[in-house]
């Protein structure tokens, strides 16, 4: 039985536009969960629907066995932190975090000792009576956090919530979000179209698209192991071949070459992909997935050159080493490596 | 050259102002005050005389009853308007308006065949047998009031929805989030929020009922003056230039410490929202 | 968006208590009764003739509509350079002036009334629509000074400094560049001054005279004499005609300019 179950969810707005599509998610008690994806792709309407605040025209939610579908936003007991931080401009950052405690009828002292711990393990307690309009970006951000851990939420829901903050902050904070979420063991679904965030914190993610989530998997499996062309594009391949299954490990491309692929795949047709970092710029001595191609544009990249190159299987681009440097029109070989090419379902 | 140019552009408008706004009011103020020497006796005059009093404290409740009264139906109402999505907002917005641009005669004589004698609120309760004589509706406080209402409800309710508007609808979700159900979140976070807003629509409404001549004209009839009529009365019947002159300084007066009122309010709440500018 | 019921059926009440009354005269400005019933009983026209038949009426009207235009375009005249003053220069006792510019406001309208019907029309011996014209023009300058005011403190003075380092001379640099950028707020300030001026009755109130009496002070002494759909009528007319101006001004400069 999993802790939250999303059981084939449909959101149309205005009766008209679809968002969602009989979405599915389960998540395991104490999981940060990543929606990644693109703007529009529907990763924020997922969050809200879990927050409540919009109600699915299909499917249901259930969280620890009972039904949320229909449950009203202040009775949930979800913890949210907005991308804005949405903190309360007329509180102070003491008022700010206990403003949930004091809906829940605590005693006056309770909220205090729990508001003050909270705010201590925020590293805040020397702000408490600061207004957040006196605070900065990274300092607000732990409000947000902190009023949304302190009434001890079921589930922690973040909406692109380090988006405004700068590049080291970002990496600070999510380095302490991660530590809350280990400390108090809270269930985490995390929306952003940052990959590397996404990658670093998270315990699994489900890389949305249309609406949909197209693969749903732990991060080093979507990164070394996409299952369809948009994930593959989406954390940066660029390089697809059309391909059809012969037999066994062998594909043959639209222009009738043999492609080896060491991944076994269910596919009988697809896109074989593979990062520029792993083409090779082949001698005469290897016959193994090579292909004829003339140089295109050369870029410098810094540790390696980039080419555009037009081969018999079309356009790839291709890092190759420093060492030797092709000019445009240069005639190459390159090979692809067998185990380096991952067969893909061709996305809409 | 350079710097005189400023003083030039406000010069003519200076000018202006200064002829026929400041030199009238000294010649219709300065007799009230000085009859050969600095006297008072006009102003004790006034306010000994039980008539005048009646007047001014009617006045004064017609004013406070009708600003609160705006309130809480304009309050509320603007919450609506300002969580409409923006389409519905900007006809909502317009709806009220409109009310705003029609001349208040026209408003005022809506009600006069609402309350009269012969009206459709007495045609209504007569036929429904509820009552067996018509009552006297127009021409009391009573009409004044709500004429008044019906004038400066739609001042309160553009004036409350602009600062509502602003407040991000992220506050409220998370206020929910929280906890807080809708009410509470309206009441915890929308109204401490909207407090400048409502300060400038009690201003508003309290300053032009305070002021207002058709609609107590028109509702209140001779025997329920209120300021505004009442001067028209004194100067235009009784040529009574000196009593006029008084009332027209008691109502400058009075608009004035309203004014320093809800300012000194809008102040405090101010200090503590330079915290959270 | 998810609404509570009881704020929906508040909100409706408000807006039927807004706009019943105005519904019932429209509705009584058809009865063929010679006194104002409603439910009306017959269906007539005849009271939108009565208006045009009725000199007072359109002579008022006229009046009214001049009178407004001109005390406009005056209050305009002098509010544009002060506005430009106050938001372009640092000068000495800039609030000061401000509140000056702006202190019609504080005065009541039957006030200022009664002040200039004392001095200019007693005193001076101004004829009597003159005083109606700088009655309706101190009514209106306010809000010209207002609008236009925080149209030109959106304004960027650099465009201004960048024309004057073209060779642009200072007041052409003001007619060519600084004017286009503000006209939206001088519109909005114009149609809410000419409206206010219409509309405006306690000014008028000790300014109109012999022969000389604006639109609505006119409605208001029928409506003390008469008790006929006249009136209906008239304002089935002019809410016609502000449907026509929210119109354009919706389409123009949004209809948001005028909730200022």
């Amino acid at each position: 039985m999993e802790f939250l179950t999303l059981n084939k969810i449909d959101v149309t707005y205005d009766k008209k536009k679809t968002v969602l599509k009989g979405l599915n998610l389960e998540v395991k008690e104490g999981e940060l969960v990543s929606l990644l994806g693109p703007s529009g792709c529907g990763k924020t309407t997922t969050l809200r629907v879990i927050a409540g605040f919009i109600e699915p025209s299909g499917g249901e939610f259930i969280l620890d066995g009972r039904n949320y579908t229909k449950v009203p936003v202040h009775k949930r007991n979800f913890g949210i932190v907005f991308q804005s931080y949405a903190l309360f401009p007329h509180l102070n950052v003491y008022d700010n975090v206990a403003f949930g405690l004091k809906l829940q009828k605590l005693k006056k002292a309770e909220i205090k000792r729990k508001v003050e711990d909270m705010l201590e393990i925020c590293g805040l307690s020397e702000f408490a009576d600061r207004f957040p309009g006196q605070m900065s970006g990274g300092q607000r951000q732990r409000v947000a956090l902190a009023r949304a851990m302190v009434i001890q939420p079921k589930l922690l829901l973040l909406d692109e919530p380090l988006s405004n903050l700068d590049a080291k902050l970002r990496i600070n904070m999510r380095v302490e979000i991660k530590r809350l979420q280990k400390k108090f063991g809270i269930t985490m679904i995390f929306v952003t179209h940052d990959q590397e965030e996404c990658f670093s914190i998270s315990d699994k993610v489900a890389v949305m698209n249309n609406g949909l989530i197209e693969q749903y998997d732990t991060p080093e499996n979507i990164y070394l192991k996409p299952k369809t062309e948009f994930v593959a594009r989406f954390i940066g391949f660029n390089n697809f071949i059309p391909l059809k299954k012969q037999s066994g490990g062998i594909f043959i491309t639209e222009r009738k070459e043999l492609i080896q692929v060491e991944q076994e795949t269910k596919l009988e047709e697809g896109l074989g992909t593979i990062r520029p970092d792993d083409i090779l710029l082949a001698d005469e001595t290897v016959s193994e997935n090579v292909m004829n191609a003339t140089v295109g544009v050369r870029t410098f990249l810094g540790r390696s050159y980039q080419y555009e190159v037009d081969s018999t299987a079309g356009k790839l681009v291709v890092n190759a080493p420093i060492g030797k440097v092709y000019e445009p029109g240069d005639r190459v070989r390159v090979q692809l490596p067998k185990n380096k090419i991952i067969i893909v379902r061709k996305s809409m | 050259m350079k710097k005189q140019l400023p003083y030039l552009l406000l010069m003519p408008g200076s000018i202006l102002l200064i002829v026929f706004l400041i030199l009238p009011l000294i010649k219709v103020l300065f007799p009230t005050i000085y009859e050969g020497t600095f006297t008072v006796k006009n102003y004790r005059e006034f306010f000994q005389d039980a008539y005048f009093m009646k007047i001014l404290i009617r006045t004064l409740k017609i004013a406070v009853l009708c600003t609160v009264i705006s309130m809480f139906l304009g309050v509320p109402t603007a919450y609506f308007i300002s969580r409409c999505n923006k389409k519905k907002r900007g006809l909502l917005l317009a709806l009220t308006i409109f009310p705003l641009l029609t001349n208040s005669v026209i408003r005022s004589f809506a009600w006069i065949n609402i309350l009269g004698r012969n009206g459709i609120v007495n045609t209504l309760l007569m036929n429904a047998g509820i009552i067996e004589k018509p009552l006297t509706l127009l021409y009391t406080e009573f009409s004044i009031l709500v004429g008044s209402i019906y004038l400066f409800l739609p001042l309160m309710i553009i004036t409350v929805a602009g600062t509502m508007e602003n407040i991000e609808n992220d506050l409220m979700e998370a206020a929910e989030s929280l906890g807080a159900s809708r009410l509470s979140a309206f009441i915890k976070i929308v109204l401490p929020m909207s407090i400048p807003g409502i300060i400038v629509g009690n201003i508003l409404v309290f300053t032009g009922t305070l002021t207002a001549y058709t609609t107590p004209q028109l509702l209140g009839g001779n025997s329920n003056l209120v300021l505004a009529t009442f001067i028209y009365q004194r100067a235009m019947s009784l040529g009574d230039w000196t009593g006029a002159g008084v009332v027209a300084a008691v109502m400058i007066a009075a608009t004035m410490v309203v004014l320093r009122i809800f300012n000194a309010l809008a102040a405090k709440i101010d200090e503590r929202g330079e915290k959270y500018a | 968006m998810r609404k509570n019921k009881m704020l929906v059926a508040f909100a409706c009440c408000v807006f039927a208590f807004l706009f019943l009354p105005l519904f019932i005269i429209a509705v009584t400005a058809f009865g063929g009764e010679s006194a104002i019933t409603f439910p009306i009983q017959s269906f007539s026209l005849k009271w939108f003739a009565n208006i045009f038949t009725s000199g007072s009426f359109i002579s008022s009207f006229k009046t009214s509509f001049q009178i407004a235009l001109f005390a406009t375009l005056l209050a305009l005249l002098v509010g544009i350079p002060a506005a430009y003053a106050l938001a372009r220069y640092t000068i000495k006792g800039k609030n000061m002036i401000q509140s000056f510019f702006l202190s019609p406001t504080i005065i009541p309208g039957i006030v200022l009334g009664f002040a200039l019907y004392r001095f200019i029309v007693l005193v001076m011996r101004m004829p009597v629509f003159y005083g109606l014209l700088l009655g309706h023009f101190l009514a209106v300058l306010p809000y010209i000074i207002r609008v236009v005011g925080s149209s030109l403190s959106q304004f960027d003075f650099s465009i201004e400094e960048a024309a004057w380092s073209l060779g642009c001379g200072k007041v052409s640099a003001f007619f060519k560049v600084v004017i286009p950028n503000i006209t939206s707020g001088i519109m909005a300030a114009f149609m809410l001054a000419f409206i206010n001026s219409f509309n405006n009755i306690p000014v008028s109130m000790f300014l109109t005279g012999p022969g000389v009496s604006t639109f609505p002070t006119n409605l208001m002494n029928y409506i003390e004499y008469n008790y006929d759909p006249t009136v209906s009528a008239v304002s089935v007319l002019l809410m016609a005609g502000t449907i026509i101006i929210m119109f354009v001004v919706e389409k123009t400069l949004g209809i948001a300019s005028l909730a200022k």
